[in-house]
């Protein structure tokens, strides 16, 4: 049987598969786009890395992108550097997003984006 | 088959669930870097997990050490036994955050440009291709699951995991889209490697138009709106085997693939026309396609 979702786990969902219609929904909805899932975890934390209208639409929702990743520290600005996608990460920054945050190995975006070999990033990255 | 708990990866969002178990998107905590985590829950007696399942798992294994670039990697697989009757298995999957359907929102108009669609289209059927020489079959293709890394590169997920999925499926309704899938899928007469074909002609079509070719919303009406455009198959073309008679569909002339993807090229129009093929033993295989003139054109 279908479990009913709650939700904070229905937006993470949505945000992780880049179902920017769905998130646009529940947000309208007044789901609260900082609250946590299930796993702790906030949509923009979880958000399909690639889909920047959608990092967009969470962000202007008032998302906050300097969450850490309780596990590992990585901020959503760690992540969208470590997979290489630009435009999210200019997005990112546009909105406040910390380009000197630090994860739990002391690495900060610019770094992990250097060990993925994601030359455009690190060149951007570099400036701040 | 490791007999160790999952720990090392750690679950951050639910991303899709079904008759079957549960899909996570994780954390890796050695590496840092998010995961596909596919679990199937299996029920086991004193000989341990089924011979249907291990097979499958092995055929996965074994496809993983070609390393070919066109799918995602299969980098741990875990058993955790949760009673004495079931066992869950879980498969992990590297993951990729960019799917082909945020590929394509993405796109400003007018659209991609063809040398990019050639290029999509190329690493998609290497990846279908190497699958079918392994006589894997997708069965699911569609945008979703069809990934795109930073760097363009193409990789296919969800494979193989059909049939570990359908020997142990509840039978749960789960939605699933039609809109990707072939004639002889909807007749419900039995089927092969070319079911992908037909996916990857409805892809091809889609990254053109950056919307779906056929929107059917429920098998009949998708047969509808397939037949609307190929045509209504002849009589000797239709096959015996089947429940649904050719006489529920209006009979309709093949209308020119043109008027449904303008932006295609002469070549490409081919090509689509030779997937989109009512007769699974006329489409083109994945080899085939690949020789096709469109990619040198």
């Amino acid at each position: 049987m279908m479990k009913r979702m709650h939700a904070e786990d229905e937006l993470t969902k949505a945000a992780a598969t880049g179902n920017t219609c769905r998130v646009q929904f529940l947000l309208s909805n007044r789901v609260n786009v900082n609250n946590v899932n299930t796993f702790g975890r906030t949509p923009i934390q979880v958000m399909m890395m690639g889909n920047t209208p959608l990092a967009h639409l969470l962000l202007k929702y008032g998302a906050d992108p300097n969450l850490p990743d309780p596990g590992t520290g990585s901020t959503p600005l760690h992540d969208a550097a470590r997979a290489g996608f630009m435009d999210t990460v200019q997005l990112l920054i546009l909105f406040n997003a910390d380009p000197n945050a630090t994860d739990h190995c002391n690495l900060r975006p610019v770094d992990v984006a250097r060990q993925a070999d994601h030359v455009d990033v690190v060149e951007f990255l570099s400036r701040f | 088959m490791e007999q160790e708990s999952v720990v090392q990866y750690e679950p951050v969002a639910e991303i899709g669930g079904g008759a079957y178990g549960t899909v996570y998107k994780a954390r890796d905590r050695d590496s840092g870097q998010f995961v596909a985590l596919k679990s199937v829950r299996v029920q086991t007696n004193q000989d341990g997990l089924p011979l249907s399942t291990v097979r499958e798992v092995a055929l996965l294994k074994r496809l993983e050490q070609f390393d070919h670039p066109n799918i995602v990697r299969l980098m741990d697989v875990c058993a955790t036994l949760r009673t004495d009757q079931e066992t869950k298995v879980t498969l992990v999957f590297e993951h990729v955050d960019q799917d082909l359907r945020t590929y394509l929102e993405k796109v400003p108009a007018p659209g991609l440009p063809i040398q990019q669609i050639r290029d999509l289209m190329q690493q998609l059927l290497c990846g279908l291709a190497f699958l079918h020489s392994n006589r894997v079959l997708h069965r699911d293709l569609k945008p979703e699951n069809i990934l795109v890394t930073s760097r363009g590169q193409v990789k296919l997920a969800d494979f193989g995991l059909a049939r570990i999925y359908s020997c142990h499926m509840v039978l749960t309704p789960v939605v699933v889209t039609l809109w990707y899938r072939c004639p002889e899928v909807l007749l419900q007469t039995t089927y092969a490697t070319p079911v992908d074909i037909w996916s990857t002609g409805c892809i091809f079509a889609e990254m053109f138009r950056r919307t779906p070719l056929f929107c059917g919303e429920s098998e009949v009406d998708q047969l509808g709106k397939i037949f609307a455009v190929i045509g209504l198959p002849s009589e000797e073309e239709w096959p015996n085997d089947v429940t649904l008679s050719r006489q529920n569909f209006s009979p309709q002339n093949p209308q020119p693939i043109t008027d449904c993807v303008p932006e295609i090229s002469e070549k490409g129009a081919e090509l689509l026309l030779e997937m989109l093929t009512f007769d699974p033993l006329k489409r083109i295989s994945a080899f085939n396609a690949l020789d096709h003139p469109f990619f040198t054109e």
